[in-house]
């Protein structure tokens, strides 16, 4: 029922233990060598150089192979030969857990089948952003996931309007954020009125009625909601080779005349026509 | 029946597995703590035989708090409940401090009560 990776999906369906899991990543750690320690088995660097490289990162922005053909270190053709090498050896999650015992060969396939049907309805159908960014992909990503969560878990039927590019964050009955940092720095923003407010509580406290929850139940639905899309977000994007880290979800209080955008952040405004005439918003803030 | 302390900063969160819990024949519902540290202050007072915690939680989080609720606590069975757990490095961190599973939101009574039951 969520974005999960596939050593997860054996462990949650009981087909492996968690320590036939630990001891297959324990396997693919030892196996799996990283950019440098590869460079340095395939002796084309020493340590000494990727130890000065890494030095050099601090002060640089950017990966540890392009760092070293920028210092001299290597050419670009060796760079290509070591991904082309950790390609070629790597040890996938699957493989490594027939490796220790824990599947067969046969057993392997037919769990991968039931793992691909199982994530199936995660795969991105593509959603085109009116700007160009850096992480896009993300992006679509984010608002592809968020109407499957809509679906998945709200059960409610909409059409997802056009993406504008807003120039304030208009103020509703509530609105419920979660930032996202590492790889990214974005603010995920949901904007709901009463009526859906009451729907999104309808479905994620799955009772009938709301209408004597307190407030501070009904708010923290929102943000529940939030907490999960943004959650199989960063499952995404880790599949992706993005890290997201997300904060817990907090509420957002705007004054009557909106908020305004931060500088240095495009808001990515998609309106979600529920069916039935409401409307929810779902904003990014995205930094430029 | 195993007792279960259930670790939330969400109160949606939490009603919904206390309702799930609580409607089993299983399992009993000893308490609902917000964070890490409210977690091992109830898992003393409590003494559940089950924890079930999300991660990302204001104050203490939940892989501290279960950093330390192995050293302190051999018998309790922790179990994450997390939106996070489909990031292959959190959920290895998890089972590396001693989690016993962990369970992505959003979750169904029927995956929830199979993997307890399983513990």
């Amino acid at each position: 029922m969520a974005v999960k990776f596939f050593g997860q999906f054996l462990v949650e369906r009981g087909i492996v233990t968690s320590d036939a899991l630990l001891g297959a990543i324990n396997l693919q750690d030892n196996n799996n060598l990283k950019f440098g320690e590869m460079a340095v088995a395939m002796k084309l660097v020493t340590p000494a150089d990727i130890q000065r490289a890494h030095n050099a990162q601090m002060s640089k922005d950017m990966k540890l192979g392009d760092l070293l053909v920028e210092m001299g270190f290597l050419t670009l053709v060796q760079m290509n030969d070591i991904v082309t090498r950790q390609k070629n050896t790597h040890l996938y999650i699957g493989e490594a857990l027939v490796q220790v015992g824990a599947l067969t060969q046969d057993e392997l396939q037919k769990q991968l089948d039931a793992f691909k049907a199982d994530q199936a309805e995660y795969v991105s159908n593509g959603i085109e952003l009116p700007i160009s960014s850096a992480n896009e992909k993300i992006w679509e990503m984010t608002v592809d996931l968020t109407y499957k969560m809509i679906t998945r878990v709200l059960d409610l039927q909409f059409r997802p309007g056009k993406c504008a590019v807003a120039t304030v964050i208009p103020p509703r009955f509530m609105l419920a954020a979660m930032d996202m940092a590492g790889d990214v720095e974005a603010r995920y923003i949901i904007s709901v009125s009463e009526e859906l407010q009451k729907s999104i509580a309808r479905a994620i406290l799955s009772e009938e009625s709301v209408d004597d929850e307190p407030a501070e139940v009904l708010e923290d639905t929102v943000m529940e909601f939030v907490n999960v899309v943004c959650g199989n977000v960063a499952a995404k994007a880790s599949q992706m080779g993005v890290i997201v880290n997300i904060n817990p979800p907090v509420t957002v209080h705007p004054p009557a005349q909106g908020l305004p955008i931060t500088a240095g952040y495009t808001a990515l405004s998609f309106p979600i026509h529920i069916i039935g005439g409401d409307t929810m918003e779902l904003i990014l803030l995205v930094k430029d | 029946m195993k007792k279960v302390l259930v670790v939330d900063d969400s109160l949606s969160v939490a009603r919904q597995l206390e309702k799930i819990i609580s409607e089993s024949s299983d399992f009993t519902c000893v308490g609902h703590a917000k964070n890490g540290a409210e977690a091992i202050k109830m898992n003393h007072t409590e003494d559940p035989d089950i924890i079930c915690m999300d991660m990302n939680m204001p104050g203490m989080d939940g892989l501290t708090a279960l950093r330390t609720l192995s050293v302190m606590d051999k018998e309790v069975k922790v179990v994450m409940v997390t939106s996070l757990g489909g990031v292959g490095d959190k959920f290895t961190e998890a089972l590396r401090l001693g989690a016993k599973n962990v369970i992505s939101k959003p979750f169904d009574a029927e995956t929830v009560l199979r993997i307890l039951r399983e513990l």
